[in-house]
């Protein structure tokens, strides 16, 4: 079976076909239609089913924009949460812009019920919510992910009121992960775009239909994984932000470096981005993906975006170079009317663009003082951008360096995360890449396909699914937010550390199956904790908080 | 947008993988519930609240404050230095202008820790508020002044022996009384020693104060106290053990009334002390500690088992706390005034001799000290320290102690005093610190009992 991976982008839309050796036939790069993401997807298709000469079936992985620009472009399906707070946090002092009715009812940290909601308060919620406008709607209460009771019996009332809601988003669905507000931002954003989700999976099966060699379709997530069609309508807020993550896939999937500890620059025209991956594997946002003003619970890998690129403002004074952070517009050599570092390069016939002769004359406008040739304004300019790019680096290492640990053992002996080489993408990177890898003496790599290669990483993705399990042995019970499981243990005080784990792989695997994946690596447990529980100087019980998930694998390419 | 009206710097490190004993209240488990809820409210994500990660102290740092013996190597562990590096980090945030204030929400506490250290004693081995206002003056100097209010239920007697003879420091501990609570000192009589007297501050409450009394006694006598004294820091020891669900106390103040506490005094640096409600009583009190900091509603916080009537004090609570102000209001308006000679005598010396149990580690401490009645400084001390019991040797030190801003022949007579102290048998390690010029030194250095 073949593999194409489409990563339709905002400007541009990436295609790749790999075939069963994982060698790469071809790749298309498009310009994005940006109101028509179907026909950019069936262009793009198309022209990348030029290079598939036999008959063989071909999986399709779809990374889109389309979430994410409904949500940055507030195009999303109206919606409102009705929110079970309790007592704590002022929630109106966090000014969602979105509506939420608060309601009465209160789980505590460990999962208690202290309050019950009260159906008539509800059901007036929830009317209020539709009176108002809200076509689709999330319910979520804090600690629901420790006790999902109150969701349920919430939606279960709104549901048998018939107020036809188009969806009913549940908070602890979607992360077992602690954090209310971003649970209720997940799920707004979740039920927000889940039409519109809908709509386009109904597309491409269409587009599946009519096109018999298709088997599969998988959508790309922002953890850089992958799930299935109907998977994501029914979690449609992690398909945001998948184009960076193809981006760093491609890296983790075109490298020489395997196994090691490399970052990934990806240099494009406005921004760079950085990744950090550790031994072979990407690193993960701490709590989840930032979009617009919303912040979420939504699984995603570690970017940082900096204000430099190709098409970077070049700003001089006192014979200071500064690049960025606003873009000058298109390079001078393409015809364009400022100055930029890619005229620098094109200049010193380091890249080859456009015409030299008007990259030479921009500089030679701004050559004075300090700078006073075109020559030495250049070699300057393509200087300060090494450097403000590997301080960047530096700095974004500092901060994972710092990121707060809760066990004296990670003080003490903190893994080493370090680049051991530095890895490029994006059309600048071949000029760039050598300087900056220089400036932090490390040996650098730029990829074949960078200038192009998300489709590659779209295609190089594989399935990702994550739990959080909650064991309560005093309590007697085991709950799995994003599964919905909240059941009791037999026998709590001999419940011990490896039966924990070996639910977490279990309910791993069983969840996996019954979405139907079959290609998935390793289970793995990612995060552990146990702690004892006394009380009066006796010992009445243990908790495991563990999360496990399917090791975020990526296919090698050649 | 939800901001803070005033920018947090969180160290909170719960040492999930440290304990005193499985089954002691300073286990792994006491800060879980707190993180649970931290994490859960999302005020991490709070514009202006930003956490950070706590760096290790070294011996240097920890020598500034303590004593330890027979080194800082045996006697302190590395979760200890953990906090201290954390507390530190809270003040150099402030120092920095990093944040507009910080919260050390951390462990293993400290309070109950002395300047000198056989051992640990009330949960504490070395003192992190201590350390920490030593740090400040190395980089502010010896004119700044700091006061400390220390909000645990128990006595702040580790502080209070350190900074005793300070006048640099305030300190002012508020805790339910000494005849019915660990350490069972903190008398309103207990004022300070020669150069400070009236700087040592204690507030002793009846059980079953509750947030009306409390919020009486700041009223009253803790705000205008510090607008009288004005210093140019505020560090607030805050313990959690006055809450109505604290296991090991008899209190009665609730997660809003810790909140509105540190709203009133509005202070640079908090530290965790201790408390020992994990469940009932930390997560809200943390998180309304947080909240009153940042300057945000804490309005909406509460207990679950929050009862108005059940917390409201007993009627015979608010008389002894009214009679607790007004004698102590009255010792702090006349401490200028008394005759300290007919407190502390007309000899060359001030001498005290007490016991310490260190009731941790079961080690009985007996200390003779004298303080140099200078009249151009705060004078030079010297300490004599018996120590035995608990896993440690029988023990005999000497310290010499030279102050922040000592005189000259405090200075020469202190040196003198330690050179004459080291040449003697009698002693298994004599010590001298000279606070601003930081100078530590040990004879025999890093002497270990064990070998001898
Ligand atoms: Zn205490
Ligand atoms: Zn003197």
């Amino acid at each position: 079976m073949h593999v194409i991976g489409i990563d339709v982008g905002g400007t541009n839309t990436d295609a790749a076909l790999i075939n069963e050796e994982w060698e790469v036939m071809g790749i298309a790069k498009t310009p994005t239609d940006h109101g028509n993401i179907l026909a950019s997807t069936k262009s793009a298709l198309e022209e990348v089913l030029a290079y598939h000469k036999d008959n063989a079936f071909v999986q399709l992985h779809l990374s889109t924009t389309l979430t994410t620009n409904a949500i940055v472009e507030g195009r999303g399906e109206p919606a409102a949460v009705v929110a079970i707070p309790g007592p704590g946090m002022n929630l109106a002092a966090f000014d969602f812009d979105f509506p939420v009715y608060l309601v009465q009812g209160y789980v505590d940290h460990r999962g208690r019920v202290v309050a019950d909601i009260c159906s008539e308060e509800v059901l007036n919620a929830a009317k209020k919510a539709r009176a108002d406008g809200a076509q689709a709607l999330a319910i979520v209460g804090k600690f629901s992910q420790r006790n999902n009771s109150l969701e349920l019996a919430a939606k279960k009332l709104i549901v048998e009121a018939g107020l036809g809601f188009s969806q009913i988003t549940l908070g602890h669905q979607l992360s077992g992960r602690l954090n209310f507000p971003r649970r209720i931002m997940s799920a707004y954003l979740n039920a927000s775009v889940a039409g519109i989700q809908k709509e386009f999976a109904a597309m491409i099966g269409q587009l599946k239909a009519d096109n018999p060699i298709l088997t599969d379709v998988r959508i790309l997530k922002a953890d850089g994984g992958t799930m299935g069609l109907a998977e994501s309508c029914a979690r449609p807020v992690e398909t945001i932000l998948s184009g960076p993550a193809a981006s760093i896939m491609a890296a983790q999937a075109l490298s020489q470096y395997t196994d090691e500890n490399i970052v990934v620059v990806d240099i494009g025209g406005t921004t760079t981005d950085i990744a950090a991956i550790v031994g072979g594997e990407a690193l993960y946002q701490r709590n989840g993906a930032v979009i617009g003003s919303y912040q979420t619970l939504v699984p995603a890998l570690y970017t940082v975006s900096i204000g430099l690129g190709g098409d970077s403002e070049v700003h001089i004074n006192d014979g200071q170079i500064r690049l960025g952070p606003q873009r000058a517009g298109k390079a001078a050599a393409l015809g364009g009317t400022k100055l930029t570092p890619t005229d620098a390069a094109v200049a010193l016939g380091l890249a080859e663009l456009g015409e030299c002769s008007k990259a030479i004359e921009a500089l030679k406008q701004r050559a004075h003082g300090k700078f006073d040739t075109w020559e030495g304004l250049a070699k300057a300019i393509v200087d300060v951008f090494a450097f403000q790019l590997s301080a960047a680096i530096d700095e974004v290492y500092q901060r994972l360096e710092n990121v707060p640990v809760y066990t004296v053992s990670e003080i003490l002996a903190p893994p080493d995360i370090r680049p051991k080489a530095i890895v490029g993408l994006g059309a600048p990177a071949r000029v760039f890449i050598p300087l900056a890898a220089e400036q932090l003496d490390l040996p650098w790599e730029v990829l074949p396909y960078h200038a192009s290669s998300n489709g590659i990483g779209a295609a190089a993705a594989r399935p990702t699914v994550a739990l959080t399990l909650h064991i309560d042995t005093e309590q007697e019970l085991m709950v799995i937010p994003e599964l919905g499981v909240r059941t009791n243990i037999n026998r709590g005080l001999l419940f011990d550390q490896k039966q924990a784990r070996q639910i977490a792989v279990e309910q791993t695997a069983a969840y996996a199956q019954k979405l139907g994946l079959t290609d998935y690596g390793l289970i793995q447990i990612v995060e552990e904790e146990t702690f004892n529980l006394v009380r009066e100087f006796y010992t009445v019980g243990r908790i495991f908080n563990l999360r496990a998930q399917i090791r975020p694998g990526v296919q090698r390419v050649r | 947008m939800l901001k803070a009206e005033r920018s947090v710097g969180l160290i909170f490190f719960p040492a999930f993988d440290w304990c005193i004993t499985p089954d002691h209240p300073e286990r792994e488990e006491r800060l879980l519930y707190t993180r649970d809820q931290i994490l859960e409210e999302g005020l991490l994500d709070i514009p202006g609240i930003y956490e950070y990660r706590p760096c290790v102290a070294d011996d240097n740092h920890i020598q500034r404050a303590h004593i330890c013996v027979p080194s800082v190597a045996k006697t302190v562990t590395k979760p200890h230095r953990i906090a201290v590096g954390g507390t530190m980090l809270a003040a150099d945030l402030v120092l920095d202008g990093k944040v507009g204030c910080a919260f050390a929400l951390l462990r293993p506490p400290g309070h109950h820790a002395n300047r000198v250290v056989h051992g640990s004693r009330g949960f504490c081995t070395v003192n992190n508020e201590a350390i920490m206002v030593e740090h400040m003056r190395h980089r502010l100097g010896p004119g700044v002044r700091i006061a400390i209010v220390d909000t645990d239920a128990h006595h702040a007697d580790g502080t209070q022996d350190i900074f005793y003879n300070d006048p640099g420091i305030l300190h002012i501990s508020l805790h339910q009384d000494g005849r019915t609570l660990y350490p069972g000192t903190g008398f309103i009589s207990e004022r300070g020693g020669p150069a400070a007297y009236g700087q040592t501050i204690n507030i002793p409450l009846p059980p079953g104060t509750g947030d009306q009394g409390m919020l009486y006694v700041m009223e009253n006598l803790v705000t205008p106290i510090l607008a009288e004294w004005q210093p140019d820091y505020i560090i607030n020891a805050a313990g959690q053990d006055n809450h109505y669900s604290d296991p090991l106390t008899n209190m009665n103040f609730s997660a809003n009334g810790y909140a509105r506490l540190t709203e009133m005094l509005n202070p640079d640096i908090v530290v965790l002390e201790g408390g020992y409600s994990i469940e009932g009583a930390l997560p809200y009190v943390n998180v309304g500690i947080i909240l009153a900091l940042a300057g945000l509603d804490y309005s909406h916080l509460r207990e679950p088992d929050w009862k108005p009537d059940a917390l409201r004090q007993p009627q015979n609570v608010m008389p002894i706390v009214q009679s607790v102000v007004a004698q102590v209001k009255q010792q702090w308006e006349t401490r200028l005034q008394e005759d300290r000679q007919e407190i502390f005598g007309k000899a060359r010396f001030y001498v005290r001799e007490r016991p310490i149990f260190y009731d941790t580690d079961q080690i009985v401490e007996k200390q003779y000290e004298r303080i140099r009645l200078c009249p151009h400084c705060s004078g030079w001390r010297e300490i004599y320290s018996h120590a035995a019991g608990g896993r440690i040797r029988r023990t005999k030190v000497a310290i010499v102690i030279v102050p922040w801003l000592a005189c000259r022949s405090c200075r020469q007579e202190a040196m003198d005093d330690y050179r004459r102290l080291a040449g003697l048998a009698e002693f298994d390690q004599v010590f001298y610190h000279s606070c601003e010029e930081d100078v530590y030194l040990c004879t025999p250095d890093h002497h270990d009992p064990l070998t001898l």
